[in-house]
């Protein structure tokens, strides 16, 4: 696939401040790409960069391969969702939708059909006439979608869209937008502090950290091989036991040995990660196996889904997620199976 | 609806439980006697004075239609001139890549704080016959009194009252509006036409109709500026003082008062709904897009004018008060000082009745206040009455504390009492406004917390809410008495020999030509409202600005 979107070595600077630091980026035609980071990461200075809001201190934007790095926002065909949606408060629905077409003096004619048509898209139809603050939160977001839409952008934006959404809403317009981006293929750049909307929605997610740029992947590989410790920390929770290498593909931790899947031979100290859900909880010890801990059940929390515990085992402690219908008490004895091939090496930083 | 009707006539289950509280009941009394007296009823007693004849004479007196055509005319030329210029200003003052942004914003409240017929007078020391630019800079023999002048004096004068307004509907639009709009193919100039103006077009609407009931009003420029030229405003004092005829001037203000509240009603229940909410969260923190060059300019230039228009007010009256003789002898001098040190009884005079009528204002409008959050009956009157005196002029005012206070039960004329009165309940929407805005602030929380505790009636008034309200206080103490202190409009009508307040010995000396004195004296004035201004804002921590109906 050609690039659509390509960042080169980004920064920008507030006063003193670094928003973002050298972040350099490609994004494919037809990708739906997203910056996931907690907030004050930089992921809405870059989405401002791209828009043309913001000019960079250094780097380079790229549309295909048209440079844009200066050009102002009207002339760069990006449309752009607000958090806030930014709705023209004194226009209608069709007004607001169709503010992109007068902008480009599309005939009247044209512009209407197009405007019906993308008011089908996102489900509009009868709204045309209503001013913003007579629709629902969903319905909002729904008309800031379109406007966006219609002018069949380069690259759409995304700035939280689902934010202002109550939980159930949120869902339901997630499955839609995904459903919707596939349909047009439009190219996408989608900004969010939400991982299970991140992992979601994306084909593609760059995890951001005080201004850079820490790992690009599709949301297994994020997911499943975070390279550091923010990245897997951020996307999902995890335990982290730092350890020696004593062998090929063996570590020591407290006062254990673990086998480790990823092997190396040479000597020092390492980081591993392990999510709650992978590691095995076990009343007996059955046939033993590698990494087999025998620990003692410290506390249990009930979330519903699963079980949370933290068991202690020779000086580590675990956050294990057991089923709920497992019955687990506090200070029972129980077994720990730690799989080798899930005990992944990071990154410290 | 008919339910609701009665509900608010007959107390209901809470009101009853209000009013149980002795305390509290007492201060409904007071506060409901005191509208009755002082608002409505020399409201009522103007209007009823002339006989339906008289009314339907109007029509008939060439002096009337006249006035009114006039008043009407002006009103439209000044309205428009004063709107515009405070556009340019609240367009230059929000956008700070407009230069100069932060100095013409300081700039523009200056004339809030002059007396108001300072404007009219500093003008006639230079744009006059004899005027120092006119006449002496220019070589122009230009006669400054008439339409003319008043419409150049009330678009400085007024003009800040339409920017206030207009700065706040612009500076609620979220700049992320206007980066939508640029984002979707908007150039500069069309940001600003489809989304920038066009939000603040009913904010433009609210601007033109609280400049117009001010032009209307407007007595102190009137008075000293429109030389033959006849005004509702103007024509009353005439009547009353060239002719006694109560009943001629009584009929004037209560033409006056037609349109005046009017466009008040009209501001208050119908733009104030309009205005459009855009308060959308997170918008605030964004920087604005960049100002169309053009309109930046051109703001720039309306603004760097008026400004140098607006220094010149003051630098005008401070000049005069040191020269010679105005004209003639441009040489330095302190004599005026001796002349207006000789008229200080005047300024006790004026001080004493600016310190009482801050005083019952900001009283009457912290109970008032407090009256008109609770579950009581007739509380939508008592917020009415309440607000009403900010669209009544002040000649109006005036006419019906004559005619209200000058035969027993309540025989006020001649005291220094009706000036204190008439002035505290014209001020009163201000100390009112004030104090509502500060308990809107008090958590309900608060104070349910205190009647958790016990506290019940004016006891919460006394230790939940004044503690909070002293800024209050010193909210509305401070507004009206920077008012109060250079009020004509009202005083005219209301002095007595033995109570003469400077600004009406200012308003002598100006008509008997003696512009040295009266620079001198007002210069005195000025000095009284910075420090007082100053003062009240060591207390409150922010500035405090008069404005409102001349």
């Amino acid at each position: 696939m050609a690039v659509h979107l390509r960042l080169v070595d980004v920064v920008k600077r507030f006063g003193a401040t670094t928003a973002v630091d050298g972040v350099s980026l490609d994004v494919e035609e037809g990708c739906f790409f997203t910056l996931l980071g907690p907030s004050g990461c930089g992921k809405t200075t870059l989405l401002r960069v791209v828009a043309g809001f913001h000019l960079p201190d250094r780097g380079e934007v790229f549309l295909r391969d048209r440079r844009i790095t200066h050009l102002p926002p009207q002339a760069r065909g990006t449309a752009m969702v607000f958090q806030e949606y930014a709705l023209f408060p004194h226009m209608t629905v069709e007004e607001n939708v169709g503010y992109g077409l007068r902008m480009r003096r599309v005939p009247a004619g044209q512009a209407r059909e197009r405007v019906r048509r993308v008011l089908e898209l996102v489900g509009l139809v009868g709204q045309e006439h209503k001013y913003p603050h007579q629709l629902s939160g969903g319905q909002q977001q729904r008309v800031a979608l379109a406007r966006a839409l219609v002018v069949e952008p380069e690259v759409l934006l995304l700035d939280e869209p689902l934010s202002n959404l109550d939980a159930k809403l949120r869902l339901r317009v997630r499955e839609e937008l995904r459903e919707l981006q596939r349909r047009l293929g439009q190219t996408t750049l989608y900004v969010t502090h939400d991982q299970e909307e991140a992992l979601a929605l994306s084909d593609r997610v760059a995890v951001m950290n005080a201004g850079r740029v820490l790992q690009v992947g599709t949301p297994e590989e994020v997911y499943l091989r975070p390279r550091n410790r923010f990245v897997a920390e951020f996307v999902g929770m995890a335990n982290f036991v730092r350890a020696r290498w004593v062998g090929p593909g063996r570590v020591q931790a407290g006062g254990i040995v673990l086998r480790v899947g990823e092997g190396r031979t040479s000597g020092g100290d390492v980081l591993l990660a392990i999510r709650p859900e992978e590691v095995r909880v076990r009343t007996e010890p059955g046939d033993g196996g590698p990494n087999l801990l025998q620990g003692r059940v410290q506390s249990v929390t009930f979330l519903g889904p699963v079980r949370r515990c933290t068991v202690e085992t020779d000086g580590l402690r675990w956050v294990v997620d057991v089923q709920p219908d497992v019955r687990v008490e506090a200070a029972q004895e129980v077994y720990l199976e730690v799989p080798p091939e899930r005990l992944r090496v990071v990154e410290e930083a | 609806m008919l339910a609701g009707r009665v509900g608010a006539l007959v107390p209901g289950v809470e009101a009853r439980r209000q009013l149980a509280d002795p305390g509290l009941a007492l201060a409904f009394l007071a506060g409901a006697f005191a509208l009755a007296v002082f608002v409505l009823y020399p409201t009522v007693r103007v209007l009823a004075y002339p006989s339906l004849q008289d009314y339907l004479s109007i029509p008939h007196s060439v002096r009337w239609v006249q006035a009114a055509r006039n008043s009407l005319l002006s009103a439209v030329l000044s309205t428009t001139t004063a709107v515009a210029v405070g556009l340019a200003f609240a367009f230059a003052t929000t956008r700070p890549d407009v230069p100069g942004s932060r100095f013409f914003r300081a700039v523009a409240l200056l004339p809030l704080f002059a007396p108001p017929f300072m404007v009219a007078f500093s003008y006639i020391l230079l744009f006059g016959r004899q005027g120092l630019v006119t006449r002496h800079l220019l070589g122009l023999d230009v006669n400054i009194f008439g339409p003319h002048g008043l419409w150049l004096v009330q678009t400085v004068a007024f003009f800040p009252l339409a920017m206030l307004v207009i700065v706040g509907v612009l500076e609620s639009i979220s700049p992320s509006l206007e980066q939508a709009a640029r984002n979707l193919g908007a150039d500069d100039w069309q940001v600003t036409r489809t989304v920038t103006l066009a939000l603040a077009r009913p904010g433009i609407a609210g601007a033109a109709l609280v400049v117009a009931i001010s032009v209307l009003a407007d007595f102190g420029n009137a008075v000293v500026i429109a030389g033959g030229w006849p005004l509702l405003a103007t024509e009353a004092w005439f009547r009353m003082e060239g002719m006694a005829d109560l009943r001629g001037a009584s009929l004037v203000v209560a033409m006056l008062v037609v349109p005046t509240t009017a466009l008040f009603l009209l501001e208050r229940y119908w733009v104030g709904r309009k205005r459009y909410t855009t308060v959308t969260g997170r918008g605030g923190r964004l920087e604005r897009p960049p100002t169309y060059p053009p309109l930046k300019w051109a703001s720039f230039a309306v603004c760097g004018v008026t400004s140098i228009l607006v220094l010149l007010v003051y630098l005008g009256v401070v000049a005069g008060a040191f020269t010679a003789v105005w004209g003639r002898d441009w040489s330095f001098t302190l004599d005026h000082w001796r002349l207006a040190a000789d008229r200080t009884p005047s300024l006790w005079a004026s001080l004493r009745v600016a310190a009482g009528a801050g005083a019952v204002t900001a009283v009457a409008g912290i109970l008032l206040a407090f009256l008109a959050g609770r579950p009581l009956p007739l509380r939508r009157a008592l917020d009415f009455l309440a607000v009403l005196p900010g669209a009544l002029p002040g000649v109006f005012v005036g006419v019906g504390f004559v005619l209200a206070f000058n035969r027993p039960p309540l025989e006020l004329v001649g005291t220094p009492w009706i000036l204190i009165l008439a002035l505290a309940f014209w001020h009163l929407p201000l100390g009112y406004q004030a104090a509502a805005a500060q308990l809107q602030q008090i958590d309900r929380s608060i104070e349910e917390a205190a009647s958790n505790l016990g506290a019940r009636g004016l006891h919460l008034l006394r230790d939940v809410y004044l503690p909070l309200l002293s800024r209050a206080f010193v909210e509305g103490f401070t507004v009206s008495f920077v008012r109060a202190v250079t009020n004509v409009s009202i005083a005219v009508f209301l002095v007595s020999p033995g109570n003469v307040v400077a600004t009406f010995a200012i308003l002598n000396m100006i008509g008997n030509g003696i512009w040295g004195g009266a620079a001198a004296l007002t210069t005195m004035l000025l000095l009284v409202t910075f420090a007082v201004l100053a003062g009240a804002r060591l207390v409150v921590g922010r500035a405090l600005r008069p404005a409102g109906v001349g």
